[in-house]
């Protein structure tokens, strides 16, 4: 090999290595300067998820029961087919048969166990349910221009804290672009310009608060303000995995929408 | 009662709801009905695996026949977290379960309790 040669792969070399776009440098908190998160925490009251504006009794898919959040009149109407859909137990929730992720917020909108795991340059959301799994970056990198996002399902988080207060922007979510992202069983959805803003601190020992505020200018007129608690379950117990296709006996017909029941022959008895 | 008790006691009361509550989370719970029926048989299997578990149990209808009744519960990570395990309704076991069966009369329900034959009951056995 040549020294022009040699050169030439070195150079190719680092510039096939990708590059930290979005750059550091802001402080980042060291270990322990962080607060204590640890432990099993479990989503406080059901998987409605503004119960704050719901009406309507009972759970997300009882028939009657819905949200209000400052829909504007498209996704008001389409919303209120959701509903229509649901009462009818026909509105599919493409999470139950077990392929894609819940996505962000509805990581923070979930039954079974959470981990809330602080790092000084990440913190992860670790839901027992699914599995799923997000990721906040804290180590001083600035959010991605939106030509550089595509849409995901829990989109592009970056974070800091404020005192014992995280918080971070997410960006970058594909919201009902591909109609397999919801916030519940209701039938709540977001657009693919949406922006959530979320602040998350334990308000006492035993008990963290998610507020966050969705600014969605193609689905909403005004910013809707939700919040979620968890509460910090008794030591020492485990998360385990979630093979959800082990043995999935309720998939969903995504022709019909409807969840169907499988019998031990494996064929449907509803 | 003192307000403190009272805390007290509402507290704990929402625990043991918590704890005995059969969170289907992963569907909706479709299909099966509002009404309580009691099934006596044998457990022939019980799939203690996500998303829900399901027990399998063999009872005698009217006639005498045998069916094999399926009998959704929670995700075994949550009951695993209650202290239930695998060996909690072993192969060839008599019991006698509380389950709200589908509506259209399919052998296939969801639990809401479990006698056991040492009179052992499992969720809620004394009323909903």
């Amino acid at each position: 090999m040549t020294r022009t040669t040699l050169a030439l792969s070195v150079a190719l070399s680092f510039m096939l290595v990708p590059s930290p776009s979005y750059g550091q440098g802001a402080a980042v908190a060291s270990f322990d300067k962080l607060p204590d998160w640890s432990g099993v925490w479990s989503m406080m009251g059901g998987t409605v998820f503004d119960r704050a504006t719901q009406t309507g009794e009972g759970g997300s898919v009882t028939p009657g029961v819905r949200e209000h959040p400052p829909y504007n009149a498209e996704y008001e109407k389409r919303y209120t087919a959701h509903l229509a859909l649901r009462d009818a137990d026909r509105y599919p929730d493409v999470q139950t048969n077990c392929g894609v992720p819940v996505g962000y917020p509805r990581i923070l909108n979930l039954p079974d166990a959470y981990e809330f795991v602080v790092r000084p340059d990440l913190f992860y959301i670790i839901a027992e349910n699914g599995g799923n799994t997000m990721r906040v970056y804290t180590d001083g990198r600035k959010l991605p221009a939106k030509a550089d996002t595509w849409g995901t399902y829990t989109g592009v988080s970056v974070g800091h804290w404020e005192s014992d207060t995280l918080v971070w922007e997410t960006i970058g979510l594909k919201g009902d672009r591909d109609n397999d992202s919801i916030l519940d069983r209701t039938g709540l959805v977001l657009s693919d310009a949406v922006k959530v803003t979320t602040r998350m601190r334990k308000i006492n020992d035993n008990t963290l608060e998610a507020k966050m505020v969705i600014e969605d200018p193609k689905a909403m007129t005004k910013p809707w303000n939700v919040t979620k608690q968890f509460r910090k379950s008794k030591p020492g117990l485990f998360l385990y995995d979630y093979g959800c296709a082990e043995n999935n006996r309720n998939p969903v017909d995504t022709k019909t929408g409807k969840t169907l029941v499988l019998g031990v022959d494996g064929k449907p008895v509803n | 009662m003192t307000s403190v008790h009272k805390i007290v006691f509402t507290a704990m009361a929402a625990v043991a709801l918590l704890a005995i509550q059969p969170a289907l989370a992963h569907h909706s719970g479709a299909g099966f009905g509002k009404e309580t029926k009691e099934i006596s048989g044998t457990v022939k299997e019980f799939q203690f695996t996500n998303p829900h578990s399901w027990i399998q149990v063999n009872v005698a209808d009217a006639s005498g026949k045998i069916v094999e009744w399926s009998v959704e519960w929670g995700s075994p990570n949550q009951l695993g977290r209650e202290g239930y395990r695998p060996s909690t309704f072993a192969p060839g076991t008599k019991v006698t379960m509380k389950v709200h069966p589908m509506s259209n009369g399919a052998p296939v329900a969801g639990f809401v309790a479990a006698k056991m034959p040492d009179g052992q009951t499992i969720g809620k056995w004394d009323g909903e």
